[in-house]
């Protein structure tokens, strides 16, 4: 995936196409560069994670799971500002986050405006 | 005189054998003719010798009416031949002994005197020995009546042995079956055996209960229906046949089934009611505690299939929420290249293809829930198992990631359809992977949920559904029962369901160990015959 030389990049990793195309469109139309992932693995795997400046990831997917791959970069050193997005906006997980961490915690349908403006502020932080 | 007098010492030397001889004969009849001979000759000299003596002693001359007894006894002993021969004797000796002077006509009177006496005794000894014959017939007679008495007493007692034997194993198939027997007529019983007191509680050693203490014991809601069977029973002579409550003095009650039977006479009046009680009160519990058992289940037979369907709601609600998230983002974006200042028409265009594709999907749900829940009786249609393993995966696919659980399907290509019911065999596969879910989320490792299908050797669809949990560890062979089960909230119904749902489609579950770890589940359906060819 084609990247900007400045580690100015937003990178979603959510396992539903539907939602990837859609977030990967909001961001395209508030002029933010982004990638997309399936899952956590993949993302592990190609080495983009310095890159990233802000993360949009789903708590539940197959393998291995949003807070999983939070956990897994704070302990790689690479904590990455951190918006979790979640169909379950069960109260355990999302303090969970928090304290890991996470920006914002959002439940699904979420207001897009609500989204960018968290995403912005993590790029600026 | 001499000669008399030498005769009477004779005789009296010979009296003691006489004698001896004679205690003989009383206790043993004479067997032998010479000794009957004997006796005769001896009699007569005793006769002789104490005629003697008379003589001697100038008594009265007395040899007629010793020689007559002689004669008598020699009869009487020894029989008629040694009678007759003793008459002759009496005979001679009177002829040379006693009055040889006398004439000839007197001679002859006393020979006749002997003569009759003779023929007297003659037939005196014949009387006695027909009656003789007699007595021994009699006595054979008796003996035989005696012979034949014991052989009826030992008869009767054998009787009573085998009466007595019998009663006991009586009394104990009646203690074992808990069946007791009584009978009674107008007055009241008259018959209760021992387990029917031990059934209705009463003592045996204060005589049959009076049928007010009967009635008494009887439950109050029974009582009056137990009296009118009775009475219908009695009036028409036909049997009946009751089940009824008993309370016991302490409060317990006993179920009785009883039967009666009532007995007519001639004359078609009542002689006597036999009838028999059985306590079925552990029959009963059994009933009860089946009836319990039966209610239980299907209570939890609705509250398996409530709690699946609630599963399955969140599942759907999930699954929605997806599609709808996606295109209210889409939606917002597409306003956003609308309202610029220079609207990017093409980009807003795409967004809205990315809403419409998000509506179809969730309209694509809907449709898939609406043939899931339609009503109606079973419906039986040409299946693909690859879309029906497809739809459940998809449909728990949520539930799957929830648990970070990873899903391998590895689908059979061409496989033959199967006829069955889409539902039912939908609702099988939902519960083998919800099993499987349960089984690896608590697990901490590898959580990898293996769903395969293939064709089998024998015109059949194979599909296997395996886990990476702990595996079946006991029971395997018990997991299809209803009500086992290994996880704290499970209901133990899902599997028994999943089998006889399998079984009513002529295929096959069972389960297994999968190798290194888990457990997995083999289901196996007949290819539907036509596409099978």
């Amino acid at each position: 995936m084609a990247v900007q030389g400045e580690a100015k990049v937003v990178t979603i990793v959510d396992d539903d196409e539907l939602m990837r195309n859609a977030l990967m469109g909001l961001l395209k139309a508030a002029g933010l560069p982004a990638m997309v992932f399936a899952s956590a693995e993949e993302f592990l795997n190609s080495g983009l994670q310095h890159q990233t400046s802000c993360l949009i990831a789903d708590i539940r997917m197959p393998g291995m799971s949003g807070l999983e791959l939070q956990a897994k970069l704070n302990a790689d050193h690479c904590s990455i500002p951190t918006i979790f997005i979640t169909a379950h906006g069960c109260t355990k997980t999302r303090m969970e986050a928090l304290r890991a961490g996470a920006v914002e915690f959002l439940t699904k349908p979420f207001d897009n405006a609500v989204l960018l403006q968290h995403v912005r502020a993590a790029m600026e932080a | 005189m001499d000669a008399s007098r030498d005769t009477g010492t004779e005789s009296h030397r010979g009296g003691s054998p006489y004698t001896r001889s004679l205690s003989k004969t009383i206790t043993k009849p004479l067997q032998h003719v010479a000794l009957g001979y004997g006796l005769s000759l001896l009699l007569m000299a005793a006769a002789f010798g104490l005629s003697q003596a008379f003589l001697h002693f100038h008594l009265p001359l007395p040899f007629t009416s010793f020689a007559l007894c002689a004669i008598a006894i020699a009869f009487w002993y020894a029989g008629i031949r040694p009678g007759i021969f003793a008459a002759v004797l009496a005979a001679v000796l009177r002829f040379f002994f006693f009055e040889p002077g006398l004439p000839v006509i007197s001679r002859l009177i006393y020979g006749l005197v002997f003569a009759i006496f003779a023929v007297l005794m003659i037939e005196a000894t014949r009387a006695k020995n027909e009656l003789e014959v007699r007595v021994a017939e009699r006595t054979a007679a008796l003996n035989e009546a005696n012979q034949n008495l014991r052989h009826e007493i030992e008869e009767r007692k054998r009787a009573e042995e085998n009466l007595r034997r019998s009663e006991t194993y009586l009394r104990e198939a009646q203690g074992l079956s808990h069946i007791g027997s009584w009978a009674f007529n107008a007055t009241g019983p008259v018959y209760w055996s021992e387990e029917n007191f031990r059934i209705w509680g009463f003592d045996p050693q204060q005589g049959l209960p009076r049928r007010e203490t009967i009635l008494e014991r009887i439950h109050p809601e029974d009582r009056d229906n137990v009296v009118m069977n009775v009475r219908n029973a009695v009036r028409d002579g036909k049997d009946a046949s009751a089940e009824f409550r008993i309370v016991l003095p302490n409060g317990e009650v006993r179920y009785i089934h009883g039967v009666i039977h009532p007995t007519l006479n001639a004359n078609g009046e009542l002689d006597e009611v036999v009838g028999t009680q059985i306590d079925v009160t552990e029959r009963k519990r059994a009933e009860q505690e089946h009836e319990r058992l039966r209610q239980l289940e299907s209570d939890l037979a609705r509250v398996e299939r409530i709690t699946t369907m609630g599963e399955l709601t969140a599942s759907l609600a999930h699954e929605l929420n997806q599609p709808i998230a996606a295109a209210a983002v889409d939606a917002s974006t597409c306003i956003t290249w609308l309202t610029r200042e220079r609207p990017d028409v093409e980009e807003a265009t795409q967004a809205a293809t990315r809403i419409v594709s998000a509506a179809t999907r969730a309209a694509e749900i809907i449709s898939r829930v609406r043939s899931m829940f339609t009503k109606g009786t079973t419906e039986w249609s040409l299946l693909d198992v690859n879309e029906v393993v497809r739809e459940i995966v998809r449909l728990l696919q949520s539930e799957l990631m929830r648990h970070s659980i990873s899903v391998q399907m590895t689908l059979g290509e061409d496989l033959p359809n199967i006829m069955g019911d889409r539902v039912q065999i939908q609702q099988v596969l939902m519960n083998l992977i919800v099993n499987s879910i349960e089984a690896m989320k608590e697990l901490n490792g590898r959580r990898e949920l293996a769903i395969r299908s293939q064709r089998g050797d024998r015109q059949d669809i194979l599909v296997s559904v395996s886990d990476t949990g702990p595996g079946l560890r006991q029971g395997a062979d018990r997991i299809f029962d209803a009500f086992f089960t290994t996880k704290p909230h499970g209901t133990g119904m899902g599997l028994r369901i999943s089998h006889s749902i399998v079984e009513s489609h002529g295929g096959r579950l069972w389960a297994a160990n999968n190798s290194p770890q888990g457990a997995v589940f083999h289901l196996s359906l007949p290819a539907a015959v036509d596409t099978a060819l």
